[in-house]
């Protein structure tokens, strides 16, 4: 027989209507349920108002990131008995990160937050040509090793979440993952437009090591070491 | 409250999605037209969030330097594995731009895995074949497992950086089709909670999958068929909704993807008594057999009564046992799929058997269209400016059964080529915007707002879910098909007694999910039609009361519904265009047998 956990979630409300305030909702739920599991419980069974977001449910996509008893995570990536051991405690509070304004309840203006993304361009802004005719750029395995973790993150938003430099003067700690890997790139050729990013007065120079960003990363990068490389000018010998 | 249109925007080209296929089109639309202007809305937060990002395992393309292989074979592999009923027009065309595909996404930053030399690694999958299905060949280059991942982030920036205004968790909620043509959407803005329609001289729907008609579906949360949903309420038909793709081994409960590499390393399936079951289903290639007869053992042992039951999910299931396998194994060859488990589940693979069972993974079925992606009504004729483009669309490149690594590539071939499409018509439109006036959306959402009542959208869903699980997926008879049919009516008629709670519109997630209902129950019935309708099994569609592929169904299956409720079946043929163009290897694309 499986244990049933009776839990206490006190949830971060926002409606135009009543103003912020916190709800509570008694829930009972075997083990292996995420806590995307337990949304999904209340809305079915008890208040099909409660607001809030996901989509791959299996931390893929980051859409689902809020805070549970103050730690930016991964609603789909949190079962009920590994919360109740992380935490100690069967009681959670749930809360939207606070990167950008509430729409609603859990909900965030992902707009707004991705902003700070979009405008490092998280692209090739000017691309090598490739070699000889219609080919693939070569890149040796050893120098796509130095980077490759940098293109692992989703954007879930965990990290400026949990980065004690504030908001309004540091662009992040993912934007500036998006500008380092195409500096690591070998085939973008507009470095001096990154370094600019980097090393504005919203760059790197803003991070004071707390190194927040590195321990609630969901996809495990070790995004303090991106930034402490940028800082260091990219010596990567 | 009155549903009424707030604004109305315009546009050149409208998207409705922003994934793989939808952000390619986009990106080939602004590289040869520059400047053109191009909405693309979606359902989820960002385009980031798409379902395309959750793709693993790789991106089929034959290589031209590569001297073992050949796009013939690719061509081959696709045929056959379709089961016969793909479009040999449409094989063609996407293996023939493969590469040159992998190349655009490598020129603009694809961070794909390499070899030694600094090229594109590659790795084999089931059913690609060198010679014919001589033996298996190195055809799949990949992003390590997280190709989708690269394809998205590429093709997002691409579209980025030249300049496409993204609206994002917005849904399209009426085509505006006039005479033949069609001249945009009216489209619902989430967060504002306004409704806008949108003129445009071309729309592409790319709304993805409909994994989420099933209960266990490793498919995410959004994927609710809006698309299908979509042209069936304008009158278009759906094409082969019956060939639906189910994966013999999802993580009980969440239905994630347990790769097939867990039985090729050697990991055995076992029932409620521990049994190594496969070898009574497939004596010789036991866990290694087919994906769709695996399948099928898995929930024939459900079936008689030798599944578990898993308490927290209450969902029968299997067991894959890795337990004697070594620990460098567990950690050198399989560690993702692992750490799934410990994440989800809680086991260790390395101690603990780990439950699995089908889930729901892919529709082969969709929205038709011709080889460029336009899509076609029920009697082929095109209608004007209006294209789709992968998961949602059936060109159909998959036919009956889809092969590992041939989606992806479906999503950016089809994507590029319906932009190249867009480009051609946009020099024959007039500089302004027709304006059709919008039918039905606001009886429909008024409907939904005002309805009242003691139904639950979560209960009435979770019900269609099951039901389409239990009784039109792995296995189908006449007699399960009309047992679903007849639960997905009475559904229908509850759903007239749901009560929206909150009725103001702005971030109405209540509202959203009685429209996505409505979508789930619309496609989860062309499903059953179509399944009810082809009394054979060819590729993933399965009858147990009829067992064998038979000649009289070499044909693809259209299904309208109308108004009233009713469907209506036709027939497209099957494009022989390989086979009848005669040549040396034309006997390899007449309808083969299907047998590995």
């Amino acid at each position: 027989m499986t244990t049933l956990y009776d839990l206490t979630l006190n949830i971060f409300r926002a409606d135009s209507a009543d103003g912020p305030r916190y709800q509570t909702y008694e829930i009972q739920a075997g083990p292996i349920m995420r806590f995307v599991d337990l949304l999904r419980m209340i809305n079915d069974e008890q208040d099909p108002t409660l607001t809030w977001n996901s989509s791959c449910e299996h931390g893929q996509c980051g859409t689902c990131s809020m805070k549970i008893n103050g730690r930016p995570m991964l609603a789909c990536e949190l079962l009920v008995e590994n919360g109740v051991k992380l935490f100690g405690t069967t009681v959670f509070t749930l809360d939207p990160l606070e990167v950008a304004p509430v729409v609603r309840d859990l909900v965030i203006d992902s707009d707004e937050a991705y902003e700070r993304v979009n405008g490092v361009k998280p692209y090739i802004i000017d691309p090598l040509p490739q070699g000889q005719g219609e080919e693939e750029h070569q890149i040796n395995p050893d120098q796509l090793e130095q980077y490759v973790d940098a293109t692992r993150c989703i954007n879930c938003f965990c990290c400026a979440s949990a980065c004690i430099s504030s908001h309004r003067t540091f662009l992040g700690p993912n934007a500036m993952l998006a500008s380092i890997v195409r500096v690591l790139d070998p085939r973008e050729q507009e470095k001096d437009a990154r370094f600019k990013t980097i090393y504005s007065d919203q760059g790197v120079y803003r991070c004071h090591t707390s190194k927040a960003c590195s321990h609630v990363c969901p996809k495990e990068i070790d995004v303090a070491h991106f930034i402490a490389l940028a800082k260091k000018g990219f010596d990567l010998e | 409250m009155k549903i009424e249109i707030d604004t109305t925007l315009r546009c050149d080209v409208l998207i409705i999605g922003a994934g793989g296929a939808a952000l390619r089109s986009g990106a080939e639309i602004l590289e040869t037209r520059p400047g053109t202007s191009i909405i693309a809305l979606t359902k989820v937060t960002h385009p980031q969030k798409s379902h395309t990002s959750t793709a693993q395992g790789g991106l089929a393309a034959v290589d031209p330097k590569d001297p073992l292989d050949s796009t013939i074979y690719h061509m081959f592999d696709t045929w056959k594995g379709s089961d016969c009923t793909a479009d040999q027009n449409v094989v063609k065309i996407i293996c023939e731009s493969a590469w040159e595909q992998i190349l655009w996404l490598e020129n603009r930053g694809m961070h794909f895995s390499r070899n030694r030399d600094g090229r594109l690694s590659k790795r084999t999958f089931g059913g690609h074949t060198r010679n014919f299905g001589e033996s298996s060949v190195y055809r799949a280059v990949f992003e390590a497992d997280r190709t989708g991942k690269g394809i998205m982030d590429t093709s997002w920036g691409e579209t980025l950086k030249k300049g496409i205004r993204f609206l994002n968790q917005t849904i399209g909620v009426e085509l505006l089709i006039e005479s033949g043509q069609c001249h945009g959407v009216v489209a619902l803005k989430q967060k504002e909670g306004v409704f806008v329609k949108i003129l445009a001289k071309a729309t592409i729907i790319a709304t993805g999958g409909s994994g989420q008609v099933y209960r266990v579906t490793t498919n995410c949360r959004q994927n609710t068929g809006d698309g299908l949903a979509l042209v069936l309420q304008a009158g278009l038909p759906v094409m082969d909704p019956e060939a639906v793709q189910f994966h013999p081994t999802g993580i009980v409960g969440p239905g994630i993807l347990a790769s097939e590499t867990l039985r090729s390393v050697g990991g055995i399936l076992r029932n409620k008594d521990l049994e190594p079951f496969m070898v009574g289903y497939a004596p010789k290639m036991k866990e290694l057999a087919p994906r769709d007869l695996v399948a099928r053992a898995i929930e024939s042992e459900i079936r008689e009564g030798r599944g578990i039951i898993n308490p927290d999910h209450d969902i029968a299931h299997v067991w894959i046992d890795l337990t004697h396998l070594p620990a460098e194994v567990h950690e050198k060859q399989i560690p993702e799929v692992s750490s799934f488990f410990k994440r989800y589940v809680n086991l260790d693979t390395k101690t603990d058997l780990c439950p699995v069972r089908p889930s729901n993974h892919y529709h082969m079925g969709g929205i038709p269209t011709n080889a460029w992606g336009e899509i076609e009504d029920q009697n082929h004729r095109i209608i004007a400016g209006l294209y789709a483009a992968g998961e949602c669309a059936a060109a159909s490149f998959h036919g009956f059964n889809r092969l590992g690594t041939n989606s992806i590539l479906e999503l950016i071939t089809m994507g590029s080529l319906v932009g190249k499409r867009v480009v051609e018509y946009l020099k024959e439109q007039p500089e302004t915007h027709h304006e059709p006036t919008p039918e039905s959306f606001p009886k429909r959402f008024s409907g939904y707002l005002a309805s009242g009542g003691t139904e639950s959208i979560g209960k009435l869903r979770s019900r269609l879910r099951t039901v389409m699980t239990d009784k039109v997926s792995v296995f189908r008879t006449e007699e399960s098909i009309a047992e679903a049919i007849e639960t997905i009516a009475d559904i229908e008629e509850r759903t007239g007694k749901i009560a929206i709670v909150n009725r103001r519109l702005p971030m109405n997630q209540e509202l959203l999910q009685r429209w996505e209902l409505d979508n789930l129950l619309l496609v989860a019935k062309s499903i059953c039609h179509g399944a009810r309708y082809r009394k054979e099994s060819r590729g993933a569609h399965f009858r147990d009361d009829y067992n064998k592929r038979l000649d009289e169904f070499n044909h693809h299956t259209l299904i309208g519904i109308d108004s009233r409720g009713a469907c209506h079946l036709q027939r497209r043929e099957i494009d022989m265009s390989i086979f009848e163009a005669g040549g040396e290897h034309s006997a390899h694309f007449d309808f083969i047998e299907r047998s590995y």
